[in-house]
């Protein structure tokens, strides 16, 4: 059966993005947030994942208004970055992973979670960033992906307790997998951020730092907190947070915390990072 | 933040009334009612109730003898602190013999004649015949009760001695007492501060001992400020009639959470046409007809000439109350290039540079 071998949690502010194709990794702005990726890097070199099942949320740009998906799974064999408006940006198209996709799709309506499935979808920088922060801008991606959308843009947003349930369905599709291929899954969104509003420009790194420590070590009680409460602690926008939780319902209770970065601001964001892996997951470095 | 007030002997939530209004708009705010027990520990066990979690807790006169009960009772919940003219000491001689005069005076002859002998030397000599600043607090004293003056007095005489919990305190607090308070003077309020560690204190100048009333702007200042709360009141009271007003023009109904325009139906609905008009921006050839001619391209989406005229002049502030969602408008600056954090201190009615500064930490 396939194997979790690891929580990958991160931003994905599109300044970064922006930020890589300008060539500004190593201003002043930037170099501090780039360098604390670099133990991610290298997480990922050592570990050598096969499939990255990434949580993100669309942006407008794959999704409008005009139909919005509580929770959306890619089951397509290739994922091209969408242009957002800025131009199409130098990196290469993503990998599917078309049959576990479909498996993740039947365990999760099993499990009572009904996703819209989709053969054909671009995917914006919810994911791009991501995958860039932790491997790079290579010819090809070494990795397959498999995009979870979730809806934290238009309310009813879903609440964060049913993202950490959405988790552990996702690790019951990975265990159930009939394959031998080694999954990762990445949260992404936040931390502290909020665009709109008369208290644009809020961030919160005493909470975010909060977070990162809480993800690993209370994650229930994150996910025990209201939409609301993550509205006031993290802004309107950082509420996205909720996303990790469903990497984190992926996990064991139990868990290493390998890698942890914290940078503020990135662009007008609170940006963070973790690795984190099963206590017993001893043996999954060694193989590796 | 939950922010509770507390009022002392006689008073009500009316002495707050100044803070309590510019505070509301940032924080959680209730006020206290002491017209009911007769011990300071039944008033601490009230004012807890109040609110779950974390507390803010402001205290005048008696209602400071309260906070330092709550902070006794519930010290993980107090997150700060307020103090204004009051006492940390227990019953002095005598003052059971001059409390009763009054009692005495309130049976006999009504809340009217306890109102014109207690209130005088609780104010500023100077203000004793200001009508303005008297008249409500009389009606205030006239509101109780000789049974409610009874029961607080009784409290008050029962009151446990605070001094020892003084040097335990570990939350940042702030001591305030008008400089000129004749019921409890400076000294005391000195002593008190020099009792908890860290704790600040701040002399309201030309003030007895009826502060938030008599000086109430500079005592709601030093609060915000010592809350740090002032940024949070500049950005709100730029965006009361922008992002979280409803304007009268829709259902009137409030943002659910104060300051955060949430991309609920009302504001989808309201800004569909907006949004999926920025959302085009994303196609080279709709870029090129935005330049070539803005109104045209707005047209196409059936903008009402208010959305029109917020886009065409770049009102970012104007667009999010018009439903705009930054994900979606944000593609505007794709033509017309425009730094996020521009947009935001648009938003926040600041200067860039301040607002890179105070919201985002930059040095």
């Amino acid at each position: 059966m396939a194997k979790l071998i690891g929580g990958l949690g991160t931003s994905h502010v599109p300044s970064i993005a922006a930020a890589i194709d300008k060539g500004l990794r190593d201003t002043p702005d930037w170099k501090p947030f780039f360098d604390g990726y670099v133990p991610g890097q290298e997480w990922v070199r050592e570990h050598k994942p096969d499939v990255a099942v990434v949580i993100f949320n669309d942006h407008g740009n794959s999704f409008f208004l005009d139909k919005v998906p509580t929770f959306a799974v890619g089951c397509a064999e290739e994922y091209k970055p969408v242009d957002e408006g800025w131009g199409p940006r130098a990196i290469p198209p993503f990998r599917g992973a078309v049959d576990f996709s479909w498996h993740l799709v039947d365990t999760m309506v099993e499990s009572r979670f009904d996703p819209m499935i989709c053969q054909e979808i671009e995917v914006d920088h919810g994911i791009q960033v991501p995958m860039e922060l932790f491997w790079g801008r290579p010819a090809a991606w070494p990795v397959k992906v498999v995009p979870i959308f979730v809806n934290v843009i238009q309310y009813p947003i879903p609440l964060p307790s049913r993202c950490y349930e959405l988790g552990r369905v996702l690790r019951k599709a990975i265990e159930s997998y009939d394959s031998d291929e080694r999954f990762v899954v990445l949260g992404t969104g936040g931390l502290s951020h909020q665009l709109q509003g008369a208290r644009a420009g809020f961030v919160n790194p005493t909470a975010d730092r909060a977070f990162l420590r809480d993800i690993a070590t209370d994650p229930d009680t994150l996910a025990a907190m209201s939409r609301e409460k993550y509205v006031e602690l993290f802004g309107s926008e950082g509420a996205e947070l909720m996303m990790w939780l469903v990497m984190r319902g992926a996990m064991d209770r139990d868990v290493e915390v390998r890698h942890t970065h914290y940078f503020v601001p990135a662009s007008m964001t609170g940006a963070g990072m973790i690795v984190l892996e099963n206590k017993a997951a001893g043996d999954g470095r060694q193989a590796a | 933040m939950q922010i509770i007030f507390l009022p002392g002997l006689l008073c009500d939530g009316s002495v707050w009334a100044a803070q309590v209004e510019a505070l509301r708009t940032v924080a959680d705010v209730a006020l206290a009612d002491f017209s009911t027990q007769n011990s300071i520990t039944a008033m601490a066990e009230t004012a807890l109730a109040l609110r779950e979690g974390p507390l803010v807790v402001v205290g005048h006169s008696m209602g400071a003898r309260v906070a330092l009960e709550m902070v006794r009772l519930a010290p993980g919940r107090v997150e700060r602190l307020a103090l204004l003219d009051t006492g940390a000491h227990p019953r002095r001689e005598g003052e059971e013999a001059s409390r009763q005069v009054m009692l005495d005076l309130a049976d006999t002859q009504g809340m009217a004649a306890l109102a014109d002998r207690w209130l005088p030397p609780m104010v500023h000599e100077a203000r004793v015949g200001d009508a303005a600043l008297m008249e409500p607090l009389r009606a205030m004293v006239l509101r109780s009760t000789p049974e409610q003056h009874r029961r607080q007095i009784r409290a008050l005489l029962d009151r446990p001695d605070a001094r020892p919990l003084l040097p335990t305190i570990t939350c940042p607090t702030l001591v305030m007492v008008g400089r000129q308070d004749r019921w409890s003077p400076l000294a005391q309020h000195e002593e008190i501060a020099a009792a908890i560690p860290g704790a600040k204190l701040v002399v309201i100048e030309d003030s007895g001992h009826m502060s938030p009333v008599e000086q109430p702007g500079a005592v709601t200042d030093a609060l915000v400020e010592w809350l740090g709360l002032a940024p949070a009141l500049r950005a709100a009271a730029h965006g009361r009639r922008t992002a979280m007003d409803t304007d009268g023009q829709d259902d009137g109904i409030p943002d659910r959470i104060p300051d955060i325009p949430l991309f609920d139906r009302k504001r989808s609905l309201r800004g569909y046409r907006l949004n999926k008009m920025a959302m085009g921006l994303a196609k080279p050839e709709n870029r090129d007809a935005f330049r070539a001619d803005e109104g045209a391209y707005l047209d196409r989406f059936g903008l009402s000439p208010e959305e029109k005229s917020a886009v065409m002049s770049r009102d970012w502030r104007e667009m999010v109350r018009l439903g705009g969602n930054l994900f979606f408008i944000l593609k505007i600056s794709a033509v017309d290039p425009v730094r996020i954090t521009e947009i935001g201190a648009h938003q926040a009615g600041m200067d860039h540079d301040a607002f890179l500064r105070e919201r985002l930490g930059k040095k």
